[in-house]
């Protein structure tokens, strides 16, 4: 069973990047437990996790999230690949905090990024997805946590 | 570090030697030194008595050239100045003699007679000072002077002669005195110089002796030393002294630094030590443990036994920039010394691995003990009321998980959600202990303690509810174990090949009740009315066993109540058959002293009526007290004291039916939460009913229930 203090660690790693990006903390919603497909948003930023538990982790954002995102971070390219990279460099944060947190028990893979609201999620059999929505300004992206 | 009783023994002996051999070097120096002083003074003296032995011979023949020359007539004026200065050399040196005080004061005195005695004779010689001749042309002669000259030098001369050996003999014996005492304080000399020298020597080889032992017993403190390095190295606790000001000591083993990522220990207050790492309620328990272990009265074993830091969970600095938690357990021993507590030696380890070893270990044992807890349920349960009951927890779980999937960013939004909560888990609770599934309903309980400290928070966020959906999720995943174990109980009770590989439960799913060797459509009022009634007995059965009092439950028309109506009917009766095992049916101690039956009576009846269907429920107990009924909201903070006062008594009873009432202070499985008659009484209206309470106090409760004509039945929810 996934420990509270495992699931706070990748939704810190999460509301960190908002707070350092873009000098405004992120909030977190209410949590729950995610039943048939996932409600993806336009980018998706995911890093697999093996050792001590096995899945995945990801970041799904919004493109209209990211774009203000990207503003308030002082940015000008608003491209797919700017939204990539912000995805990408999200789905880092998270995979440095659990790495901090967590040392050796996980071994995190580097971050890949997908896109359009149907991506392929490798999803580990028996492994149960918590959702937690990421409130950011008016905007709402989604965390997953889906690890054995 | 500290020397023993020995060490300064050895200390003090070899110093004391260092010094005697220098007191010694020195009495001998002084002594030896005045020895030669006085041997010097001797040899000197008898060189002088050596002189004086030849100045009677000396005088005496002086004394005769002076004559032979005054029988000559020849110039006397020389011998005579001799004579004189013979005379006064031999006064000298005599009178250096005499002013000696180791000589033989009686042979002194026996030289002086004897050289007095030859002062009447040689003092006229001496005195004369003229000229001894007369010259004339005929030739020299005496002169008269001369004349009285010669005849005294001729009787100095004679006295002389005839003294001179007599004098010399003196001055020989004086001569022989002082060689003798030289030769003595020589032998002094050399017996000094030799004790002294022995004497040396013995504290020399003392003082050598002791500087080796010392040495042997330095190189053994080193090697004890480098041992207690080693030790303090190697060990895998911390060890350190607390001083009378609560600081560490400068001697400390090397895992603390380990355990604490610091290093600077020496000095360091124990406050300190801790600080940032423990709640600063824990910090101030710590620290007034700490002072308790100074007293001299505080007895160990008892300080042992209340020791706040045996179990001590600490947030550390995991070396990677983030902190982690960790269980240290500190050991504290009193070192005693002559004036009471001399030092608290501390004892540091880090049993972080045992503590979450013990944990596994007690989930181990408690999923063990559920389990077989659940299995015992399952197999006293029927296994289709069973999968009834999993059907609809999973359902009522479904509806969980969409309450906190709903959208919140607000306290309003969040606290909105708390409610919905507590209901459908209070029903779902409900139905686990009446099928007596206690493994489901103590989990679900303890989800609805999360969610009943989630109200009393000030202001609620999603970090809130991370640990309920664990919880949920722990929940469900227990809920598919106990499918899984009924659909293996099924295999077994019929003996066919067990499905349970296949059987697989999909999350949140509400599973067709249809099932392989259910009954079919036709069959199932019948037995569903059956089964109600079954698990209505059982949780009768139960609920008086927990609160320790007799009841007796009767139903009736079960058998008549409509699918529609059937889910609503069993949440309704269980609530109020939990109401009254708690609130109403006296214990039968109290029923024989208002002579009641000792058994408490429960009566439920379900029946058509005019506008469709009532059910009643009635209990002998206590009945409802309004005023009681007032206190409690009051208590709650549901109603304000004038609110409470201006109530009716059929208000008052309308009260029960409010969200969050109980009369209950404490919390159990039973009652307690305000959850249940307000579930209850939704439930009612939702189907378009009505309901009532009636009381008379000391004798009985009643609730009734109307139901309108059920229009259609839906599937099991």
């Amino acid at each position: 069973m996934l420990r509270e203090e495992e699931l706070k660690t990748f939704v810190d790693g999460t509301t960190r990047y908002f707070e350092v990006a873009a000098q405004q903390p992120a909030t977190i919603g209410s949590p729950y437990l995610l039943e048939g497909e996932p409600a993806m948003h336009d980018y998706t930023g995911i890093i697999s996790v093996s050792g001590k538990r096995e899945g995945v982790v990801y970041f799904t954002a919004p493109r209209a999230m990211l774009t203000v995102l990207l503003m308030k971070m002082q940015e000008n390219d608003f491209s797919h690949e700017s939204m990539r990279d912000l995805v990408g460099e999200v789905a880092n944060t998270i995979s440095g905090n659990a790495r901090r947190d967590f040392g050796h028990d996980f071994v995190i893979s580097v971050p890949n990024v997908l896109t359009g609201d149907k991506p392929e999620i490798p999803h580990k059999p028996g492994a149960r997805s918590f959702v937690i929505p990421i409130n950011w300004r008016s905007h709402s992206a989604k965390l997953v946590v889906s690890l054995t | 570090m500290q020397l023993s009783g020995t060490d300064r023994n050895r200390r003090f002996l070899a110093a004391g030697a260092a010094v005697a051999v220098v007191a010694v070097m020195a009495l001998v120096l002084i002594a030896g030194f005045r020895l030669a002083t006085r041997i010097r003074a001797s040899v000197s003296a008898l060189q002088t008595t050596s002189v004086l032995q030849t100045y009677p011979a000396v005088i005496s023949q002086q004394l005769a050239a002076l004559r032979g020359q005054l029988d000559t007539l020849e110039y006397s004026g020389r011998v005579h100045g001799e004579l004189a200065a013979t005379v006064a050399d031999f006064n000298k040196d005599f009178a250096t003699i005499e002013r000696r005080h180791d000589l033989d004061p009686a042979a002194i005195h026996r030289a002086q007679t004897l050289w007095r005695s030859y002062q009447p004779a040689l003092a006229p010689v001496l005195a004369f000072s003229g000229e001894p001749y007369d010259d004339t042309d005929t030739g020299s002669s005496l002169s008269s002077s001369g004349r009285v000259y010669y005849d005294q030098v001729r009787r100095a001369a004679i006295f002389a002669a005839e003294n001179a050996t007599v004098l010399h003999r003196q001055l020989a014996i004086l001569s022989a005195s002082l060689q003798a005492r030289t030769s003595a304080a020589a032998a002094r000399l050399r017996t000094l110089l030799f004790v002294g020298v022995l004497t040396v020597l013995a504290l020399a080889m003392a003082a050598l002796y002791l500087q080796l032992a010392r040495g042997r017993h330095e190189r053994a403190a080193r090697e004890a030393q480098e041992q207690t390095r080693d030790i303090l190295k190697t060990v895998r606790e911390g060890f350190f002294l607390l001083d009378a000001d609560y600081r560490i000591g400068s001697v400390w083993s090397e895992a603390l630094t380990r355990l604490f990522g610091r290093s600077d220990f020496a000095g360091l207050d124990f406050e300190e030590l801790l600080r940032n790492k423990v709640s600063p309620e824990t910090l101030a328990t710590a620290v007034k443990y700490i002072k308790l272990l100074w007293g001299e009265r505080a007895r160990e074993s008892l300080m042992k036994s209340i020791n706040p830091l045996g179990q001590l969970e600490v947030s550390m600095d995991n070396g990677r920039g983030g902190r982690e938690s960790r269980y240290l357990q500190f050991d504290f021993h009193r070192v005693m010394g002559p004036k009471g507590v001399k030092h608290v030696l501390c004892a540091v380890g880090d049993i972080t691995s045992n503590v979450l070893l013990a944990r596994e270990l007690q989930e181990a044992q408690e999923n063990a003990h559920s389990q077989l807890d659940m299995m015992v349920g399952m197999l006293h349960a029927d296994p289709l009321q069973v999968s009834t009951f999993l059907d609809s927890a999973s359902a009522g779980l479904k509806h969980v998980n969409t309450i906190l999937k709903e959208p919140a960013r607000t306290d309003a939004e969040f606290r909105k959600k708390l409610a919905g909560l507590s209901r459908e888990l209070h029903s779902i609770k409900g139905e686990a202990s009446a099928l007596n599934l206690m493994s489901i309903a103590q989990r679900v309980h303890h989800l609805e303690d999360m969610v009943g400290e989630l109200k009393g928070k000030s202001e609620l966020t999603g970090n809130d509810f991370l640990p309920v959906v664990l919880k949920l999720d722990e929940l469900l995943a227990h809920l598919r174990g106990v499918r899984e174990m009924t659909a293996r109980l099924v295999t077994l009770k019929d003996g066919s090949p067990e499905p349970g590989a296949t059987m697989s439960v999909p999350q949140l799913r509400v599973v067709p009740t249809e099932q392989p060797g259910a009954p079919s459509a036709t069959e199932r009022p019948a037995r569903a009315a059956g089964d109600l009634a079954t698990m209505l007995q059982q949780l009768a059965a139960k609920l008086a066993q927990d609160h320790g009092k007799r009841i007796t439950l009767t139903l009736s028309g079960l058998a008549e109540v409509p699918d529609a109506y059937l889910a609503t009917v069993k949440d309704c009766v269980i609530q109020m058959l939990r109401n009254a095992a708690v609130h109403g049916i006296e214990p039968s101690e109290a029923r024989r002293a208002t002579a009641k039956p000792e058994v408490g009576e429960v009566r439920v009846d379900f029946h058509r009526s005019e506008k469709g269907y009532e059910l009643l429920f009635q209990d002998d107990g206590a009945g409802l007290s309004p005023e009681a009924l007032k206190r409690a909201a009051v208590r709650k903070n549901i109603l304000t004291g004038e609110e409470a006062a201006a109530l009716d008594n059929r208000a008052a009873l309308a009260l029960i039916f409010r969200p969050g009432f109980s009369t209950r202070e404490e919390v159990s499985m039973d009652a307690g939460r305000g959850v249940g008659m307000d579930v209850i009484a939704r439930a009612v209206y939702a189907l378009g009913g009505k309901i009532g309470v009636s009381t008379n106090p000391g004798r009985f409760t009643r609730f009734k229930i109307a139901l309108p004509e059920a229009r259609q039945a839906p599937a099991v929810a």
